[in-house]
């Protein structure tokens, strides 16, 4: 079966900048791909290329085995995008907002039901899309982006300003959007939790360069466990698992003590757990599990000193 | 792969266009622009102390549409609507789409283009309805001769078709840029020269002043200005459509 998206050396180049830089990358049919990096790694960039809104300074991408810079229009057919900027006109209601869309694709009148019955939308329609609140436009955006069953969904960031209840809404039905729609779904965000808990394969992007991709499962399954800790003292307790040969990382709820290959996490576990109570450092949880996503994207990803600036036209 | 859904509709991008203006400000200022020179002509018929005829009261609200209130107008008109587009930033939307862009350039043109043509056929039958009505209110006023729409209408249409132009050059503007501010500079310019350098014998040349050319008296002055803003006109329309359609917008 032929990969949903696949470019080979994609690159663009903004002046002097290098936004992305050579990236070959694969989403398998059917996959939800998390597509991870910082801000100003390049995700949008690398979108608005497989979407055709900009050209690339070199290499080439496809769409549903459509070439995007040859065919833009057949490589459109295959893809229908949520982007960050829902684009949706206030002053119409949100089946009006879908219907303009729907004329443009030639579609029938049946299909408006059809996606707002999937983003279980329906009773809110006719309202006014500024009336609507941030995760109702994002469930619209969703819905115009299904409009004609596109075999591809590019969906920038689409868990941005929703509130914890939308996200977890968000979350289920990305989940089943593939099973439900047959659909193979990119995914950009900066939310890693998001990700692991979506994503069934990802690739994450670091200063324009794909610095890790494949099967998310595959991933964690591949790479050494990790002991996870919290104590009282992390300066001295980071000291104290280094100088026992750990690599150690400081991570949002704890530290993190990777074990080196062939070692066995329960005992290596055990044995840091000791030496920390006998180093009189209070341990309030330790235990050896796998790779977390944030854990290997800290690995591939490190923090770069400066964030490249988006290039912005000059009345933007 | 599920099946490719169906080409657009020629025609769709139009209608799509034309739906768009449903509840906007460009539908309000469409219609409160003519109203205005109406209600001017209004007023001044009722402050008249003898009846005037009515070419005179057509050649005035020919000459305040043309000089003034149609480059205003065009410059806001313009900028609403490709503010409609740049305001909730769906270009990348709208771009993304499988069809042709220039399409969507031309739906937009098209539509602004009918906006000035129903906005300069509401001017004459505004007017006309404001003089009547202040006529019936003051009987003696009542304007003298014949009112002859042919020969109003045409100058009218003359005037819209002197103005492609600069309606070409301000939709070009106002879609380029995503404020408000080249757009409105634009405009705001461009009206101030044509009144200020309204005697000018190369205002025929200058695209806001080409409408107000339409009501000279020389031949060569409504020719040129005619031959200028139509013929120009076309060309500067095609010229923005190729350049937006292929311009990458960031």
């Amino acid at each position: 079966m032929p990969a949903a998206i696949e470019t080979r050396d994609l690159t663009r180049r903004f002046k002097r900048q290098l936004a992305v830089d050579a990236v070959s990358m694969t989403v398998p049919d059917q996959a939800v791909y998390g597509f991870l990096g910082r801000n100003g790694a390049g995700k949008t960039t690398t979108l608005k290329m497989l979407l055709g809104l900009i050209r690339p300074s070199g290499g080439s991408a496809l769409v549903g085995g459509v070439d995007v810079a040859r065919d833009r229009i057949g490589a459109a057919r295959e893809v229908g995008a949520l982007l960050e900027a829902h684009g949706f006109y206030g002053n119409l209601s949100g089946r009006e907002n879908l219907d303009l869309t729907r004329s443009l694709l030639g579609l029938p009148k049946s299909e408006i039901d059809r996606v707002l019955e999937v983003v279980e939308m329906r009773e809110h329609a006719r309202r006014r899309v500024s009336d609507y609140s941030l995760g109702m436009r994002q469930r619209l955006g969703l819905a115009r982006a299904m409009l004609g069953a596109p075999p591809v969904l590019v969906l920038d960031e689409p868990t941005n300003g929703l509130d914890p209840d939308g996200i977890a809404d968000m979350r289920r039905f990305l989940r089943a959007l593939p099973e439900r729609t047959g659909a193979t779904v990119l995914l950009s965000s900066h939310l890693l939790g998001e990700i692991e808990q979506t994503a069934t394969h990802i690739g994450i992007l670091s200063q324009g360069k794909l610095v890790l991709e494949g099967e998310l499962r595959r991933l964690k399954a591949d790479l050494a466990p990790e002991i996870a800790l919290q104590t009282d003292d992390a300066t001295r307790a980071t000291a104290l698992a280094r100088a026992r040969g750990f690599d150690v990382l400081a991570m949002d709820n704890g530290l993190v003590a990777r074990l080196k290959p062939g070692e066995d996490a329960r005992t290596a576990s055990a044995s840091l757990n000791r030496a920390l109570i006998e180093a009189d450092i209070a341990v309030f949880a330790i235990g050896a599990r796998s790779r977390s996503l944030e854990g290997i994207y800290r690995e591939v990803s490190p923090p770069s000193p400066v964030t490249p600036a988006k290039p912005q036209p000059e009345f933007a | 792969m599920t099946a490719s859904p169906p080409k657009t509709p020629l025609l769709a991008p139009l209608f799509v266009e034309a739906r768009k203006l449903n509840r906007s400000l460009a539908v309000v200022l469409a219609v409160a622009a003519p109203a205005l020179i109406a209600i001017f002509a209004f007023f001044m018929v009722l402050r008249g102390r003898e009846a005037m005829p009515w070419e005179m009261w057509m050649m005035n609200a020919a000459g305040i549409w043309a000089f003034f209130m149609l480059p205003m107008s065009v410059t806001a008109l313009t900028a609403l609507v490709a503010h409609m587009e740049h305001g909730p930033k769906s270009w990348d939307h709208l771009r993304a789409l499988p069809l042709p862009r220039w399409r969507i350039y031309a739906a937009k043109a098209v539509c602004v283009l009918a906006l000035v043509a129903l906005m300069s056929a509401a001017v004459l039958f505004m007017s006309w309805g404001a003089v009547t009505l202040a006529a019936a209110i003051k009987p003696q006023l009542e304007p003298t001769g014949v009112f002859e729409l042919a020969r109003h209408a045409g100058l009218f249409g003359k005037i819209f078709l002197a103005a492609l132009l600069m309606i070409a050059i301000q939709l070009w503007v106002a879609l380029r840029y995503a404020s408000f501010v080249p757009a409105l500079a634009v405009g705001i310019g461009g009206t101030f020269f044509s009144v200020v350098a309204t005697s000018a014998k190369q205002g025929v040349f200058f695209p806001w002043q080409m409408p107000v050319n339409m009501l000279a008296t020389e031949a060569w002055r409504y020719q040129t200005a005619l031959g200028l803003g139509l013929g120009l006109g076309a060309v500067v329309m095609a010229a923005a459509l190729v350049h937006l359609s292929r311009r990458e917008v960031l």
